[in-house]
């Protein structure tokens, strides 16, 4: 039990509604993108297995409903998560400006046992619309935000056409990864970065 | 340790003059009067707080009503809260004890208290609702003489209580966290069960003390030489009894009754009726059929199951009883097939009636008089129950469904409305197309609301030809529709779902300011799904809980277990009732006869047991967490047979009769919002705390 346990890592993505939260997750687990998903109601989650080193680990990300309303619903969903994906849209300033909440949201209802020092990935997704024209929030804004929160890592995404999204996951794994109460006396140093793109992003410090 | 005896009052004097006194009459003005009784209260506990003729409301009617005592009791550091109900109460005599001892509080604690919320409505009765911190309420206590100030007041003086920042009417019991976490909703984990710091509050505590059956035993088992409390809790359980047993008691009464008019009929007809679908065989057959086919839907079931061994499920043993004495009835008598059709259902079925063929023109001209008024809604609303309705009539008959229509009005009549109807849809929906840009630039939640539709309208129902395409006017239609809705009811605004909600009402309607008037009627009722506080989805859940524990005990227990008693595995179904499980057409026609209110007005909590029960040898067999049982749920979508499960639920429904109905609190959704026919009687006399 102990050790099944271990092998799961539990991550929520949170963020407004319709800023891509459900086609992050299809992207990265099933590499395939709709414009006809539906408006998520209450929450669902998909798994991927993956791998650092030589141990296998069981990514579950969790799918949550992006209108207020429900948020009351959270704590059912967030508790024992291993780090928090915030998404906005980088065209639409209200979705980023709502990080900020929804993080401190998080933190209320999960109650992690050290707030300060949870890890949450920060993702600015859509850049593929209208080729970046546009955008409203810039990189230097979300990276200057992500920097005050404790240096949260940034990526910017785009779940149609994949771009960065397995670079992110990669990263938010990792991250999980470090918040779990690992019993063995060492972490994996590396980690297998096949196809990581980090040109776009200030990344993972790995 | 003193011996206490908080819970079990029966043989308590006090108690016994509060019987004497219900039964004198129920609407006496007397307050404060437990006090001078305290003496036989036990040892070391202090009534601080007494109140008579604190009532629940178990339905609509107030003659079920249920009074009682209600008090707060310190023993020690810890306030507890009881609330008996009065024996032999006049007004109450069709209520049996088991009704009693379903809603009696047995001394919760406060350290299970979470949050009490206060409700004075202009007319009525004030009442409150304790919220546990499990997530759990009771049911609303009516406080028909006053005291709900002073009720709030001595648990001030004895337990620690803030008023809610958000909410001047809830008061938060035990809440040591910061002022954000104030704001959260009562919706909450049961997970906090496992956190209650001893066995004792959590077997008398999390709602489980008023049921019945199998908790015996895990309440024993749990509180066992924990203290006296315990015993005590145990021995009135006794009292009670299992709802297996019970309901069998129950449904074979009903057999008797029905055997006995078979009797009393001649026989003449077996042979007739023997092959007319409704007969015997028909009811037999499906009786396998509801018992053999959740079985035999997996096969790898069988080795799971020797893994984890799945106790039988109650109605199933009762379906096995009955259908044998089905067999017995026919051979002994010959006669159990010949009783009419319509007659044999007055008697009560436990199986669900066969879906019949949709409800169409010609049947539905026979419902209506020369003036189009329905002369019969009960038949009709009975007809469409059973079989739904014909896909070109639903634009007709929808709009009584929904409560836009009313059943006696004319042809005429509904002409005039759907005009002036009409004018009155633009003049709202000019309030925001009359919003210039400039205007919408400083106008955020204006900016903020349309976005979020805009967002939901292009992903609702998209593959379906109606809505498909790009330009889609039908989509724009949604749009608007939505947009203007949001304007009528301000409140309410706009919440994901209601897109759901409104895209057949607008596909069936074919008409924007007709669609906008039904989905108007449909929130009256399932407004609540969308409050920003979530109540009425909360109060939905609760219910649904209670009717698992009700109907499927094993079940209950398994998820009790697993901390699933939150069922937020079932949000989706029931904030959209139903609407991402079956496709489009099977959509429309589960809704259709829900909105009958036949039988029930809660048939979709129903469906939700009927589900549930289905896959309940999975569930249990396999050992679902809440995570393995939320996934399965949401994979379910588009795999549940939609009509063997309206069966289900129907007989469910029946077989749960008033004790289903009375699991369900007053004005769960989509239940009206409590008001009492008495209102203008009560004067208010409590004031803001």
């Amino acid at each position: 039990m102990a050790s099944r346990r271990r092998m799961l890592l539990k991550v929520i993505i949170l963020g407004d509604s319709g800023v891509g939260k459900t086609s992050l997750m299809n992207q990265y687990v099933n590499r395939k993108f709709s414009n006809q998903y539906k408006a998520t109601i209450g929450a669902d989650f998909l798994t991927k297995e993956v791998q650092f080193d030589d141990r296998l680990f069981t990514l579950q990300i969790w799918d949550t409903a992006g209108q207020e309303r429900f948020q009351s619903l959270g704590v059912a969903f967030y508790r024992g998560a291993d780090c928090c994906v915030l998404v906005y849209d980088v065209n639409v300033m209200k979705s980023f400006d709502s990080l900020n909440n929804w993080r401190e949201e998080f933190l209320i209802q999960a109650s992690p046992p050290d707030p300060e020092n949870f890890p949450f990935v920060v993702l600015g997704n859509k850049i593929d619309v209208d080729g970046g024209n546009s955008r409203v929030v810039s990189e230097k804004k979300a990276k200057t935000w992500c920097a005050s929160k404790g240096n949260i890592p940034y990526f910017e995404t785009s779940a149609k056409d994949g771009f960065n999204v397995e670079a992110a996951f990669e990263c938010i794994a990792k991250n999980a990864l470090k918040n779990e109460p690992e019993e063995d006396p060492y972490l994996p140093e590396t980690i297998d970065m096949t196809g990581g793109q980090q040109q776009r992003s200030s990344g993972c410090e790995c | 340790m003193q011996e206490t005896d908080l819970h079990d009052l029966s043989d308590d004097a006090d108690y016994a003059a509060s019987i004497q006194q219900g039964s004198a009459s129920v609407m006496m003005t007397r307050s404060g009067s437990g006090k001078q009784s305290s003496s036989s209260e036990p040892e070391g506990a202090e009534i601080v707080y007494s109140k008579d003729n604190v009532a629940i409301h178990p339905t609509q009617f107030a003659s079920e009503n249920i009074a009682g005592r209600l008090k707060l009791i310190k023993q020690g550091n810890s306030l507890f809260m009881t609330w008996i109900p009065y024996k032999g109460q006049n007004s109450n005599a069709r209520l049996s004890e088991r009704d009693r001892n379903l809603y009696t509080i047995r001394a919760v604690p406060f350290s299970d208290v979470r949050s009490i919320r206060r409700h004075t409505p202009a007319f009525g009765w004030p009442y409150v609702i304790v919220v546990l911190s499990s997530g759990l309420a009771y049911p609303p206590l009516y406080f028909y003489n006053g005291g709900v100030k002073e009720f709030l007041a001595t648990i001030k003086q004895h337990a620690f209580v803030v008023r809610s920042l958000e909410d001047a009417n809830v008061f938060l019991v035990n809440d040591f966290q910061s002022p954000l976490q104030r704001t959260l909703s009562s919706l909450e984990l049961p997970g906090a069960a496992a956190s209650v710091p001893n066995g004792l509050s959590l077997a008398l505590s999390s709602n489980e003390s008023q049921s019945y059956g199998n908790l015996d035993r895990t309440g024993g088992a749990i509180s066992d030489g924990t203290s006296s409390f315990s015993q005590n809790h145990g021995r009135q359980r006794h009292k009670s009894n299992d709802p297996a047993r019970d309901l069998s008691i129950h449904v074979l009464e009903k057999f008797s009754l029905v055997t006995k008019f078979a009797r009393d009929t001649t026989s003449q007809l077996f042979r007739e009726n023997h092959g007319n679908g409704f007969g015997g065989l028909e009811r037999k057959s499906y009786s396998h059929e509801s018992v053999d086919i959740p079985r035999k839907a997996s096969k790898d079931e069988e080795k799971i199951i020797d893994e984890h061994p799945v106790p039988p499920d109650p109605i199933e043993k009762l379906l096995d009883k009955k259908h044998d004495l089905g067999e017995e009835a026919a051979t002994n008598v010959g006669t159990f097939e010949l009783i009419n059709f319509k007659e044999f259902d007055k008697k009560t079925l436990v199986w669900g009636k066969p879906r019949q063929p949709p409800l169409g023109y010609e049947e539905w001209a026979t419902f209506l008089d020369f003036e189009g008024r329905v002369v019969d809604s009960n038949a009709l609303k009975k007809r469409i129950f059973y079989g739904g309705v014909d896909h070109t009539l639903r634009k007709e008959v929808w709009p009584f469904l929904l409560g836009y229509h009313d059943y006696d009005s004319t042809y005429a009549e509904r002409e005039y409305l759907k005009a002036t109807k009409k004018l009155e849809y633009e003049t709202v929906k000019r309030q925001w197309q009359s919003i210039s840009s400039e205007q919408a630039r400083r106008f955020t939640k204006f900016r903020e609301r349309k976005g979020l539709i805009d967002k939901d309208v292009v992903r609702t129902d998209r593959s379906f030809s109606f809505f498909d395409g790009d330009d889609n006017p039908n989509v724009n239609m949604l749009r608007d529709i939505l947009l203007t809705f949001s304007f009528y009811n301000f409140d309410l605004g706009y919440c994901q779902g209601m897109s759901d909600f409104l895209s057949p009402i607008l596909y069936v309607m074919e008409d924007e300011s007709e669609s906008f008037w039904c989905f108007v009627a449909l929130m009256e009722r399932l407004g609540p799904n969308f409050n920003r506080d979530q109540n009425g989805m909360h109060s939905q859940l609760f219910a649904l809980s209670k009717l698992v524990e009700l109907l499927d005990s094993p079940l209950h227990n398994y998820f009790k277990q697993n901390d699933c008693l939150n069922y937020f595995f079932c949000f989706r179904w029931v904030l959209i009732q139903f609407k991402r499980e079956f496709d489009y057409d099977k959509t429309m026609c589960l809704w259709e006869v829900l909105w009958t209110h036949y039988l029930s007005e809660h048939m979709h909590l129903y469906v939700c047991v009927a589900i549930l029960k289905r896959y309940r040898h999975k569930i249990i067999g396999e050992n679902m967490d809440f995570d393995t049982l939320l996934k399965f749920i949401n994979e379910l979508s588009g795999h549940i047979d939609l009509d063997p499960i309206i069966r289900d639920a129907e007989a469910l429904c029946i077989c749960a009769g008033e004790h289903g109905a009375a699991s369900i609190p007053p004005g769960t959704p989509p239940s009206l919002p409590v008001e009492n026919e008495n209102g203008s009687l009560y004067v208010q006399e409590d004031e803001v705390l």
